[in-house]
């Protein structure tokens, strides 16, 4: 790279500015400047994009973002309205800068940045945390929701015993509906099969079984 | 050195608008307007249409030219487009296809 490149002063380029080598600008660009060398923005001119390259110095009006691989000095006289990226900063008196200021990332950045550092650590892990609990009080929900409607079948047997006291203070209400006769029928029948094992419905089932036999011989 | 150079590694695209004499050692694509004196260096790539008081071009042009002063093709330069001066050279060694209007 013999010598750089020279945008002159009375030059407007409308389009992307892209390359190699050092670049100085002193005139009006409405586009991208990107080279990986050093750009020189100097005070009368005017970029209106994002600037790219390894040392920025920059004098002048840019309206867009400035990325320095190296570094990226405001001098005084520079008007920015834009996002500074580089691992060295420098801002002198009198420049002007409107934006987001960022020395990049980098293992002894953190240290220097310690406090905007801590700052930023505690927000990783309640991200973290706040999808597990949903997932968490989903899941008993889920569970009971199941097990409500098919209270007539025998789904599980510690439930039996309030569902088919459930069910027969459902069937008096019911009973208010038209639908009294049907409702009373197949709740008189479940309590015959539960009976067995359960010692609820025993008159009943007295009929049948040993005891049922004995009553008989005994009436008889 | 100059008031615009296009070093050798820079592209353009776009439009380029100037009063400054212009070296063009890299890229331009689009359209070169100038009020002075444009020269495309060898290496110089110009897909562009030209506008200028003089252009002397010893890289690659390609596009229509416009040109109140001269034109100088150089030895190993390559012109392509058609080209409107008061004066034109094509050297010896030159590449030059197109229509020449010298305002006869």
């Amino acid at each position: 790279m013999s010598d750089g490149s020279i945008i002159g002063r009375s030059t407007t380029v409308r389009g992307h500015v892209r390359g190699t080598g050092p670049i100085r600008v002193e005139g009006s660009v409405e586009g991208d400047v990107t080279t990986d060398g050093d750009i020189d923005v100097g005070p009368e001119a005017r970029i209106r994009g994002d600037v790219s390259g390894a040392t920025l110095r920059v004098g002048g009006a840019v309206a867009g973002d400035l990325t320095g691989t190296e570094a990226v000095l405001l001098i005084a006289g520079a008007r920015v309205v834009g996002n500074l990226s580089a691992p060295r900063i420098g801002v002198a008196e009198g420049a002007l800068v409107r934006g987001n200021i960022e020395t990049g990332p980098g293992e002894g950045q953190r240290v220097v940045t310690s406090p905007v550092a801590e700052r930023r650590l505690p927000v990783a892990p309640p991200a973290a945390k706040a999808p597990i609990t949903p997932v968490r009080a989903a899941v008993p929900p889920v569970r009971r929701a199941p097990v409500r409607p098919p209270a007539p079948k025998t789904v599980a047997k510690p439930v039996e015993t309030p569902s088919p006291r459930a069910v027969v203070p459902a069937a008096p209400a019911s009973r208010s509906a038209t639908r009294a006769p049907t409702p009373v029928e197949p709740t008189r029948a479940k309590p015959a099969r539960v009976a067995k094992p359960a010692p609820a419905p025993v008159v009943p089932a007295i009929t049948k079984g040993i005891r049922g036999r004995k009553k008989r011989a005994g009436q008889r | 050195m100059a008031g615009t150079v296009i070093g050798e590694g820079l592209t353009i695209e776009g439009e380029v608008v100037t009063d400054d004499e212009v070296v063009v050692q890299g890229a331009v694509r689009g359209t070169l307007t100038s009020g002075d004196v444009v020269s495309i260096a060898s290496g110089g790539v110009v897909e562009a249409d030209i506008q200028a008081t003089s252009l002397s071009v010893g890289g690659q042009a390609t596009g229509n030219v416009v040109v109140t002063d001269r034109v100088d093709i150089q030895a190993g330069g390559r012109l392509i487009g058609d080209v409107k001066a008061a004066r034109l050279t094509i050297a010896d060694g030159a590449s030059f296809k197109g229509n020449v209007d010298m305002d006869v």
